[in-house]
């Protein structure tokens, strides 16, 4: 490496004076102005280099690509071109080695090639950033002669056949957008190759070049145009020169840790609801999309000609009909087309008629490409004027681990994800098929889709936000009540699906019923599914993982049985509301505090299931807590003459069930149906119909006797089924034998096996069979007591000590022969 | 030193982070994963649309600890994920030879 001594002279003041440059502004504003005078400084130093070499006649040295065109960012790379007629070959090595040698140990990003004119047009002809790179060429120094030749040979085979150069550079710009993805939106773009960047300003230079003069005299650019273009340049070479500052190194790619500062260094300063950094991403975005759209008109234009624009009916229904029939046709609309369009006058603020809202709805039913059109609506300010609310979420980007797009960019990615799945004929997951199919109202779940993160205008709460600005904008579109309710709905709840899936209890069935209370109906549960979905993958590759759609799947599931079976619909949280503020006011002389603590203890079973009445006649069994043995009992006269209702409140214990069957048979009460539930403290709340077994009249001396007998099992202090059998012998068997089956059904719900158990009736069969399922370690939580003469037929809803169904087969088995062994009664000898 | 890996329940994630803040772990590294153990997969239904799910949903938890202080996170992991249901998931324990900070270059305990 050469010491500062042995360093030439031009190349010290050379880097001196890039030191000067860089110093003589702050970092966010070396914009194309510093770029120029940084090329300016290099070409006084290579001409400087090559004119000390005093080169033969024959040799030239030109500047090439944007070093070429005068533009050099802090680290950009300083291209070089000798050309030479090949009279000596020697000579010029080693004069390509006294240039490049010291720009190299001065550490400048030099590249460079040697070539004849002959072998730069055979290098043209062959790669596409060769022909670019020496069509912005600029002789420096040297003989004019060979680059003149040179450029001739490139220049006359692009203007030979312009049209062919643009489909290349168009096909090229698709290859890089494929690549690097857009800076019109990714929050981590490529500023110089991404698509709207740098190299897409280029584009319309070489264009330019092509046909031999400037596009406007073309007529393939507007002034307008030119000058968004401009500014877009401006912008975005300041924004890279400021991040080759601050990096200290090249390299476009702008990623979030370097946002902050180059934001501070560009002047962006925190406002209310866009954080500086935000604001730079912003004009970032903004600024790329103006690049976009003209160039892709640019070439269009230029590509397709004037032959199919279009009559469009000059008002907004008819453009957006216009955009609609293009995108069912799956075409984009032609540039000469979008050009009548700009010209039909549009208010700031759109009026949806119904004639702009159909065509609007018509726009969205198009499938991918309608989306596409959106993005055109979008880029010709159209899209603004028909959803003001678009405004505040437009170029917006979103800051979290899982989103790498623009917010706008997003809901336009998730309405495109819930067309494509709505008119996927045989999709992969079999329940997108069924979503599908239980939709009646499309229309209601894409704008859903278009509206969801309407909200996240850059503070917290984006989806209470999003549902009033949804209720608004779908109010002024004038939509069917379904449709806007449906849409509504999905904004205010696009997350509930996936945030309880991944982060609750899916084995919790009041969980379950919430999520089915907050749904409410199978359409809007298979809408949420296909938005979680849509939603997802327009988030980003990772985000519908197989993880995630497992979960969400399960609980899609449960939600739908509970739905299917009617167990709860739209109106069971405003009816446990209503519910919890009635037992309030039934219980005046509570302490309220006292009674919310209760209401929270208690399963929302029971809350929803039992009358009020019931409910505050239990409460004092409830409250305050019972100690450890202690066993609390009310009865009051049931519905039907005869039947009493009993409640019975124990600290819950296994078998709990089963001592007070057989405490009930011991005092001659038959069980009609059962209720078991259970508070988040672990008390048992067992309410049970039941009825005299010999006389319709219940003294007091049963109740106290159960009590009693309840009690003594509980402290063990008695053996319930010794006496039961005590009992039972004094009664004869039944005189028909009565077959027993038992059945075990896994599918009647999501959260309990049902066993059914038919058997002959006799005192105490359901001491037996609870006493059974204790046995084996099931929790009964709901039993329902047929009698039917001489046979009872039981329903059971029980779990496994563990919480869950059964369905361990061994288990089963051995239920099913216990059950039988101690339900089977032989007949009556002699009958 | 230790590498404490724990696979538990999805919505056990934030007891187990909340209750390994509260033992002194400064940082872990999650990852969702799949598997199985005694809890099997399962079918399930979706409007007649029936789909097996082979395998469970669950997250790993990693965290790097020094010996003395392995105890303490595996109790606090396994109090916080526990349901007392099936697939409450595993917790297990391995030695590490070394550990790097990348940033400073720390090495071994330091690093941690």
């Amino acid at each position: 490496m050469a010491t500062t001594a042995e360093r030439p002279a031009p190349v010290s003041r050379l880097l001196e004076e890039l030191g000067a440059l860089e110093r003589a502004y702050s970092a966010g504003h070396h914009g194309r102005w510093s770029a120029a005078r940084r090329a300016e400084l290099v070409d006084a130093c290579l001409i400087e280099l090559f004119e000390s070499a005093d080169p033969h006649g024959g040799v030239a040295l030109v500047a090439l690509g944007g070093y070429g065109r005068g533009r050099l960012s802090p680290w950009s790379d300083v291209d070089l071109l000798i050309v030479h007629d090949a009279a000596d070959p020697d000579g010029v090595s080693a004069l390509a080695e006294r240039i490049l040698y010291p720009l190299w140990d001065a550490g400048l990003r030099v590249g460079h090639g040697v070539r004849t004119p002959e072998e730069c047009e055979a290098l043209a002809a062959e790669r596409l950033d060769a022909r670019t790179a020496m069509l912005d060429g600029r002789a420096l120094a040297g003989d004019a002669l060979p680059w003149t030749d040179a450029m001739a040979r490139v220049a006359g085979t692009v203007r030979a056949d312009p049209r062919a150069f643009a489909e290349a550079l168009r096909e090229d710009a698709e290859r890089r957008r494929d690549r690097h993805g857009s800076v019109s939106w990714l929050l981590e773009p490529e500023l110089k190759e991404g698509a709207g960047g740098l190299r897409d300003v280029q584009l319309l230079g070489w264009l330019a070049a092509a046909l031999g003069g400037p596009l406007e005299e073309h007529g393939l650019l507007r002034a307008a145009e030119r000058e968004a273009v401009d500014e877009a340049d401006e912008f975005l070479e300041r924004t890279r020169s400021a991040l080759h500052l601050a990096t200290g190194r090249p390299g476009d790619h702008i990623v979030l840790e370097q946002q902050p500062q180059i934001a501070r260094d560009l002047g962006f300063v925190d406002e209310p609801d866009l954080r500086a950094v935000d604001g730079l991403m912003r004009s970032v975005f903004e600024h790329a999309r103006h690049v976009e759209h003209v160039t892709r008109s640019v070439f269009d234009r230029y590509l397709r000609g004037a032959a199919d624009a279009l009559e469009v009916e000059p008002t907004t229904e008819g453009v957006l009909r216009a955009f609609a029939a293009f995108a069912r046709a799956g075409e984009v609309m032609p540039a000469a087309t979008l050009d009548r369009i700009a010209a039909v006058p549009q208010p700031d603020e759109i009026e949806w008629t119904p004639g702009v809202r159909d065509a609007f709805l018509d726009l969205l039913a198009a499938g991918t490409e309608g989306v596409r059109a959106l993005e055109t609506l979008d880029a010709i300010g159209l899209l603004a004027r028909l959803l003001p609310a678009w405004r505040a979420v437009r170029c917006r980007p979103q800051r979290d681990p899982y989103h790498r797009s623009a917010v706008d960019v997003h809901l336009l990615g998730a309405l495109g994800n819930v067309s494509r799945l709505l008119d996927d004929s045989s999709p992969a997951d079999p329940l997108v098929a069924e979503a599908v199919a239980a939709i009646r109202d499309p229309d209601g779940l894409r704008l859903g889709a278009l509206l969801h993160d309407i909200g996240k205008t850059g503070s917290p709460g984006h989806v209470a936000r999003g549902a009033a600005v949804a209720t608004k904008v779908l109010g002024a579109m004038g939509l069917p009540e379904p449709t806007r309710e449906l849409a509504r709905f999905l904004v205010a709840e696009h997350l509930l699906l996936s945030d309880t899936a991944t982060r609750r209890d899916l084995e919790d069935q009041d969980l379950v019923h919430d999520v089915a209370a907050r749904v409410g109906d199978p359409e809007r549960l298979a809408a949420l599914y296909l938005l979680t979905i849509a939603d997802a993958e327009a988030t980003g590759p990772l985000a519908w993982t197989p993880w995630r759609a497992t979960l969400v799947r399960e609980l899609l599931a449960k939600v739908e049985h509970v739905l299917e079976r009617g167990e709860v619909g739209a109106d069971t949280a405003a009816r446990l509301t209503q519910r919890a503020d009635a037992i309030r006011s039934a219980l005046p002389s509570q302490p309220p505090e006292e009674v919310d603590r209760f209401l929270l203890r208690m399963p929302r079973s029971y809350l929803l299931g039992l009358p009020v009445e019931r409910i505050t006649e239990q409460y004092p069994l409830l409250t305050p807590r019972l100690a450890a043995h202690e066993v609390r009992t009310h009865a009051v006269a049931g519905r039907r003459p005869g039947t009493h209702l009993l409640t019975v409140v124990a600290e819950d214990r296994p078998g709990l069930l089963s001592l007070i069957a057989g405490a009930l048979a011991l005092a001659g009460l038959s069980i009609l149906t059962a209720q078991v539930f259970t508070t988040d403290d672990g008390v048992a709340v067992d309410v049970f119909e039941v009825e005299g077994a010999f006389e319709e009249e219940v003294a007091d001396r049963r109740w106290r006797e159960f009590r009693g007998t309840l009690r003594k099992a509980i402290e063990g202090r008695a053996s319930l089924p010794y006496r039961v059998e005590q009992k039972r012998a004094h009664y004869p068997r039944p005189r028909h034998r009565v077959p027993v089956h038992v059945e075990v059904d896994n599918e009647a719900s999501d959260f309990f096996t049902v066993i059914e158990v038919g058997a002959a009736d006799r005192i105490g069969v359901l001491f037996d069979i609870t006493r059974t399922f204790a046995e084996l370690r099931l929790d009964v939580h709901l039993a329902k007591v047929a009698t039917f003469g001489a046979r009872v037929v039981d329903a059971f809803y029980v779990r496994d000590d563990l919480g869950l169904k059964v369905d361990d087969e061994e288990r089963i088995a051995e239920l099913e022969r216990a059950l039988r062994a101690r339900l089977e009664i032989p007949a009556e000898p002699g009958t | 030193m230790k590498l404490v890996v724990a696979v538990v329940k999805p919505h056990r994630l934030d007891e187990v982070k909340e209750a390994l803040r509260g033992v002194g772990v400064n940082g872990l590294t999650t990852s969702d994963v799949e598997g199985f153990g005694r809890q099997r997969g399962h079918t399930e239904v979706y409007r007649g649309a029936e789909y097996q799910v082979d395998f469970v949903p669950k997250v790993k938890v990693e965290v790097l600890c020094e010996d003395d202080e392995t105890q303490g996170i595996v109790d606090a992991i396994a109090k916080a994920a526990r349901t007392g249901k099936i697939g409450d998931g595993k917790i297990w324990v391995t030695s590490v030879e070394q550990v790097v900070r990348i940033r400073t270059g720390e090495m071994g305990p330091d690093a941690l």
